[in-house]
């Protein structure tokens, strides 16, 4: 079926206004709403400023530094030292290349998925729906780590259900879900789906933003159910999906605690899960090189600010808000 | 949608939410020392006395940092608060404070407080091998030794020297847990087997009645009859399943690819001061021993099945009553109740002649950056002395001191129905290594990551059959050179 066009139902510049900057020269009611502000605003701001920058710049301080917990050479300004070092070490390209493979795979599966159960969540022709989307988020409250380890049990080779329901339909030879390369990141993926809940529940409160006046008028115009979809849905959509995607990618190149619980960061098996933040928590906290751990951390955030801002980029391509032109 | 100039303030709060995106986490392994087994040691030395007033500047704070090992369980906490509640009642001029931090955070914290400058002054009850990941932070107490005049003849003296190392004496013995082999004797008797030999240096007969010595190739015989698949087939038979294994007949200690080397022969993978790594034969062939046991012995677990919450519940095959043998440490008490009341103590193997059995320790160590040495070492005393009693017993620990061995055992027995021979863990300590498996080496957390707990080759070996063992080995070892080779 072919695209049907679907005209903006809200005409351009209505309803769009400008945010005024707050001044504080200017009346008293104005300096009062600031103060008002700022001291709202300040639990969070004291917190960023005391856990997030203030760590943000020793690290930053750490990284031209020859710091470490033993310290057996006298602490001196090292310049770009351990960037060199970091450059030059194969592990650096080893565990991008890791974090970079798993991200290509796991991110459409954490964008889409969600997606297509909201979609289905918000059918009209589903019943239940409530009990659905309990079951959805159930697991998200689950502390993450005990679902890891319940996981961990149902991917067992010899004892996993996963493997017990295999045997039952007569596959002699299971697989080892979590110690067979060829199968490392399905699996990782798989248990990651475990978590869907909140892009679930994130993305059914968009899907139940978008007004039924645009399907009603798509129907008129002869749209289907897939030409609604295209031409409805994921343009109005597409603010939850930057949003998914933005947080996606923070969080699957920050891919951490799952290699941690299950493979004791060992990066087992045969390095595919020596995912990089992984690699600066060793350097860091185990292996007590804190000035190495700081250069590869600050390196992250240079790739993942990076990736950030070309997506930011592109979504004035991609991303609609219905109150803009 | 109309494109517009890309805006600075896109930068800045894209950076906002990188920057508050950020979380972190820390590792876990299994404790030094667990479990709350009773011990209550006899005697102990006085502790030094403190002066009974009140210094000008108000009493002096000492920090005791908890729990590298163990110590976190809320019953120890409630030991650890009434031993600090005492101190401070008894010494006037020391405050003592107790930090308590979980064993997953311990480590990260403890780098993190001595690096920002804020470190505690005593940290224990930790282990050989936990006291090595902050090699070059601990104070060297002999001067403290000699100027309290500290008596060390009360300890085994190869315990104390454990804690000699390169950067001077740098504890003094606590809790000790000498390895035995724990069995289950029925599983002997229901196929008419003798029992192994308690005494190390006896023989063991066979079920064709000859005399062998006790030693791995014995061991493996054995453990094979007692190895039985769901047919009640043994591991000899040539119709026996391996997949269908309902009973394990031997399992070796595999927290530390060191420490099972170490029951092969004492050991370490460099020499003092050297660099170069060198894996002793003996643990070689313990290495290659293990191998064989699981994949082409079928006696002990593979790694799924030791991984498996339905087979081995309680991180010890032993204690799930379906192994017949399993070298272990003495901490180990704390949960081997599980396993039945009809289990043992008996003599490790030995290997080309000689019995080792490796030895894990715990005790208190004082920070090299203490700013009152004098004042952490009058607490160490107390720790040692006063307060042993109630802290061994709150952490499972056998008394290192000669003296309170016997009340150690006494403890020990009273929390099980059957008699053990406890006698096989005293010579047991008689018997430990030296050097210890756990000794400091290069790049010493670093390392770990291959030979340490759920290390990447003991993993890999529990899981993958029909490796080429030498070629490990060999993988092994070049890549731990490389980690060396970096190390400062």
């Amino acid at each position: 079926m072919a695209a049907v066009p679907i005209q903006p139902l809200i005409p351009p510049r209505a309803g769009r206004f400008r945010l005024r900057r707050p001044s504080l020269g200017k009346s008293a009611l104005s300096r009062n709403e600031a103060r008002w502000g700022l001291i709202f605003l300040s639990p969070w701001l004291i917190g960023f400023l005391a856990f997030t920058l203030f760590p943000m710049i020793a690290s930053l301080v750490f990284s031209v530094t020859n710091i470490t917990l033993a310290q057996d050479t006298p602490l001196r300004f090292v310049g770009l030292e351990n960037v060199q070092r970091m450059l030059a070490d194969p592990q650096t390209w080893q565990s991008l290349g890791v974090t970079f493979r798993f991200a290509a795979f796991n991110l459409p599966i954490a964008i889409v998925i969600p997606f297509v159960v909201a979609l289905v969540l918000n059918s009209r022709y589903l019943r239940g729906v409530g009990i659905f989307r309990t079951l959805f988020f159930m697991p998200y409250v689950i502390p993450f780590v005990s679902g890891l380890l319940a996981w961990q049990g149902m991917l067992n080779l010899e004892t996993g259900w996963v493997n017990e329901f295999l045997r039952f339909l007569g596959v002699q030879n299971p697989p080892n879900w979590l110690q067979d390369q060829a199968l490392i990141y399905p699996s990782l993926a798989f248990i990651g789906l475990w978590g869907i809940g909140a892009g679930v529940i994130v993305n059914l409160a968009g899907l139940k933003g978008i007004p039924t006046e645009l399907y009603d008028a798509a129907r008129i115009d002869g749209a289907g159910w897939w030409a609604s979809l295209r031409n409805v849905t994921l343009p109005m959509m597409s603010p939850v999906i930057f949003y998914s995607l933005i947080l996606g990618i923070v969080d699957v190149l920050q891919y951490f605690l799952v290699p941690l619980v299950l493979y004791n960061g060992t990066g087992e098996p045969g390095g595919s899960t020596l995912f990089f933040n992984l690699v600066i928590y060793k350097q860091a906290f185990n292996f007590q090189n804190f000035s190495y751990g700081a250069t590869l951390a600050w390196l992250l955030f240079g790739i993942t600010l990076a990736i950030t801002l070309v997506v930011f980029r592109t979504s004035r391509r991609w991303v609609y808000y219905a109150g803009e032109r | 949608m109309t494109a517009r100039p890309f805006r600075p303030g896109v930068l800045i709060a894209a950076f906002a939410l990188l920057a508050t995106a950020c979380g972190g986490s820390t590792t876990t392994n299994p404790p030094a020392s667990a479990g709350t087994p009773s011990v209550a040691p006899a005697s102990a030395p006085p502790a030094s006395a403190g002066p009974a007033t009140v210094p000008p500047g108000g009493p002096v704070e000492i920090r005791w940092y908890c729990c590298l090992g163990g110590g976190e369980a809320p019953e120890q906490k409630t030991v650890e608060d009434k031993v600090v509640a005492d101190f401070n009642a008894s010494h006037p001029n020391i405050k003592l404070t107790l930090e308590v931090v979980t064993y997953d955070q311990a480590n990260g914290q403890l780098t993190t407080e001595i690096q920002s400058g804020n470190g505690p002054d005593i940290v224990g009850p930790v282990g050989i091998g936990g006291a090595n990941a902050f090699h070059g932070q601990w104070l060297d107490l002999a001067p403290l030794i000699t100027k309290a005049n500290y008596d060390l003849s009360g300890f085994p003296s190869n315990v104390v020297d454990i804690y000699k190392l390169d950067e001077g004496q740098v504890g003094i013995p606590f809790a000790i847990y000498p390895s035995a082999l724990f069995y289950k004797k029925s599983m002997f008797e229901e196929i008419g087997l003798k029992e192994p030999p308690h005494k190390y240096g006896d023989q063991y007969q066979m079920p064709d009645g000859s005399m062998v010595d006790w030693n791995y190739d014995a061991a493996l015989k054995v453990a094979k009859l007692l190895t039985v698949d769901k047919s009640s087939k043994d591991a000899t038979d040539p119709a026996f399943d391996p997949k269908k294994i309902t009973q394990w007949g031997l399992e070796l200690q595999r927290d530390d690819l060191r420490g099972m080397g170490a029951y092969f022969g004492s050991g370490s993978l460099a020499a003092a001061g050297s660099k170069t790594v060198t894996i002793p034969d003996a643990w070689k062939a313990a290495w290659k021993y293990y191998y064989d046991a699981i994949w082409n012995a079928h006696v002990s677990l593979t790694g799924p099945q030791f991984e498996s919450k339905d087979i081995n519940p309680k991180d010890y095959p032993f204690f799930n009553g379906h192994t017949a043998m399993s070298e272990n440490f003495l901490w180990s008490t704390y949960g081997v109740a599980d396993a039945g009341d009809d289990w043992d103590l008996a003599a490790i193997p030995s290997y080309n002649g000689q019995a080792t059995a490796a030895f894990n320790a715990d005790t208190f160590r004082i920070l090299k950056g203490s700013k009152h040495p004098d004042e952490a070492f009058t607490v160490l005393t107390y720790l040692l002395g006063d307060a042993a009693p109630e802290l061994l017993k709150a952490y499972g620990g056998f008394p290192a001191r000669t003296a309170d061995q016997q009340a150690g055992i006494a403890a020990l027995q009273s929390q099980f129905k059957n008699t053990v021979d406890w006698q096989v863990a005293i010579d047991g300590i008689g018997k430990a290594d030296n050097p210890n498996f756990e000794s400091y080496m290069p790049a010493y957390n670093e390392s770990l990551g291959l030979v340490g707990s759920g290390g990447k080759y003991l993993t890999n070996w529990g899981n993958k059959a029909g490796l080429d063992m030498d070629k490990e080995i060999q993988a092994l070892q070049t890549e731990m050179q490389a980690i060396w080779d970096k190390a400062p």
